[in-house]
């Protein structure tokens, strides 16, 4: 009976469906999270009569054919890469990024990764690194005895160095764009990695070629809605028990066939 | 005799494509673009039969036969995703995709943009513009799809330009389409596809959702299952006056 695998197919995708809700749920206050939505599409067709065959030799034709579908596949999850909200934070070294760009940062094994999460900190020798104490790239390094961090709008970080009146100029933060964001791989840690889908990452600085400007002591909080994400998750568990049902009227109809014979 | 068993069985055949229909209705519930089928039976009149011991006329027996799968193409409903790429269709109307086996049509409109900047489905297809595919320069940004399909976007300069517009396509008879999985529909050679009325729109940041209806699906669902167990019933009747006359005849 195809009814069956075909709702077993249908529970399959609205499990994932499921699980793509709940990780966004639970990511609801991780900075820079950008939400992820599960993409369904339906399976191939059995054509039992097909759509436009000669019925007789006076040319007629069928005006419909027979086909029946095998089901619904998951083909993605894509992330959905708005503008999150952004929130003030107070603390020096919270850079939120108000455009389409991302930071850069440097993985203890070289390769570079990049992030929308701008809550940095300082290590030991005053570079600045995201939380898990990956250096930011281009590095910056904030004396010791410096005061007053600024980061403006461009990117330009510079201090106040303890006896000086002028600010010094310390670096300039770079952000990185990708032609299809969405095609980014994400290796947790707000962290994604380039692919051959997203295309090279187009380096400049904040405010130029769209890469959107950077707001120091604010943080961009993820852009999960609360609201539609419990609706869709009504929805996708209504569609899960309902496809259990067609797996039990399945299985009714088919007892009822072997009860025939006695 | 057989008559009534064959008559029942033309019947749980039929039920049982029935139900396979419904089935993958409801497994397309949540998906983007997808249109509910249903299922079009038809009596089929055996001329021939043969009840000539029976006083009076001959009664005409009566299959039935699943002749027909209908796909129902009217609006799904409209879900807000503020995604700048999600597009859904308002009316009637089609997106055309190139494809390796040539141009094939959906309502699916949760597009990507592939590392070449080109606008493209779910399985990395490009969407076709009046012109060809729809190419953004690396720098876009704020792409923005107009009611009627224009695709305009903003250069590194800040100025807005149009990068193309979407081709909406009708056809004479829907009907005549084909599903051939992932959410695409394939046209027959003799139906050319038509530009779309300009009543039907794009609507950019949402999607539509699947037509089906779980309620009139579950409805089904329950008729399909109750039906088959009545004939199941009737044809164990069937058999048991069939065993009980071999029985009787046999003690005679």
């Amino acid at each position: 009976m195809r009814a069956l695998y075909t709702a077993a197919t249908g529970m399959m995708a609205q499990e994932l469906n499921v699980e793509v809700i709940s990780n966004n749920i639970a990511n609801m206050r991780t900075t820079g999270f950008k939400k992820q939505r599960a993409e369904f599409q339906d399976l191939m067709y059995q054509n039992l009569r097909r759509v436009g065959t000669t019925t007789s030799d006076q040319g007629t034709r069928l005006p419909a054919g027979l086909d029946i579908g095998a089901g619904v596949k998951v083909v993605s999850t894509p992330r959905i890469m708005n503008q999150g909200n952004i929130t003030m934070t107070e603390k020096d070294l919270d850079i939120a990024i108000r455009g389409e760009g991302f930071f850069r940062v440097t993985l203890p094994d070289g390769r570079t990764a990049y992030t929308r999460a701008g809550s940095f900190e300082r290590d030991d020798q005053g570079r600045i690194v995201t939380p898990e104490g990956y250096l930011l790239d281009p590095q910056i390094t904030i004396p010791q005895n410096a005061t007053g961090i600024t980061i403006n709008q461009a990117g330009q970080v510079s201090v106040t160095i303890f006896g000086q009146t002028q600010p010094t100029e310390l670096g300039q933060i770079q952000l990185a764009r990708f032609v299809n964001k969405n095609g980014l791989q994400p290796m947790g840690d707000n962290l994604y990695l380039e692919t051959a889908s997203s295309g090279t990452p187009q380096l400049s600085n904040p405010g130029l070629d769209g890469a959107g400007n950077l707001l120091q002591r604010q943080l961009e909080t993820a852009n999960v809605n609360a609201v539609t994400e419990i609706s869709d998750l009504i929805a996708a568990q209504r569609a899960y028990s309902m496809n259990a049902k067609v797996v039990s009227a399945a299985d009714e109809m088919l007892q009822s066939t072997a009860n025939m014979l006695r | 005799m057989d008559n009534a068993l064959l008559v029942g069985l033309s019947r749980q055949v039929a039920l049982r494509r029935e139900l396979d229909v419904i089935a993958n209705n409801i497994a397309n519930l949540n998906t983007t673009g997808f249109k509910g089928e249903s299922v079009m039976f038809e009596q089929y009149l055996d001329p021939t039969a043969r009840h000539e011991y029976f006083p009076g006329n001959d009664r005409r027996i009566a299959f039935v036969l699943d002749r027909a799968t209908l796909q129902n193409f009217s609006q799904g409903p409209l879900q807000r995703t503020e995604a700048p790429l999600d597009v859904a269709i308002d009316g009637p109307g089609f997106f055309a995709v190139q494809t390796p086996n040539g141009e094939r049509y959906t309502r699916a409109g949760n597009f990507h943009l592939n590392p070449q900047g080109q606008l493209v489905t779910n399985n990395g297809q490009p969407v076709l513009g009046n012109a060809g595919p729809i190419v953004f320069e690396p720098t876009d940004t704020n792409i923005a799809i107009a009611a009627d399909g224009t695709v305009s976007a903003t250069n590194a300069e800040g100025q807005v330009g149009e990068r193309g517009k979407l081709r909406i396509v009708t056809f004479a008879n829907p009907a005549q389409l084909t599903a051939q999985g992932d959410s695409l529909w394939s046209a027959p050679a003799t139906m050319a596809p038509q530009l779309a009325q300009p009543t039907t729109r794009a609507i950019q940041g949402a999607l539509e959702k699947s037509n089906v209806q779980a309620v009139k699906e579950m409805n089904r669902l329950l008729e399909v299952t109750r039906a088959y167990t009545s004939i199941s019933n009737m044809q164990q009747r069937t058999d048991e006056l069939r065993r009980r006359a071999i029985e009787k005849l046999a003690e005679v």
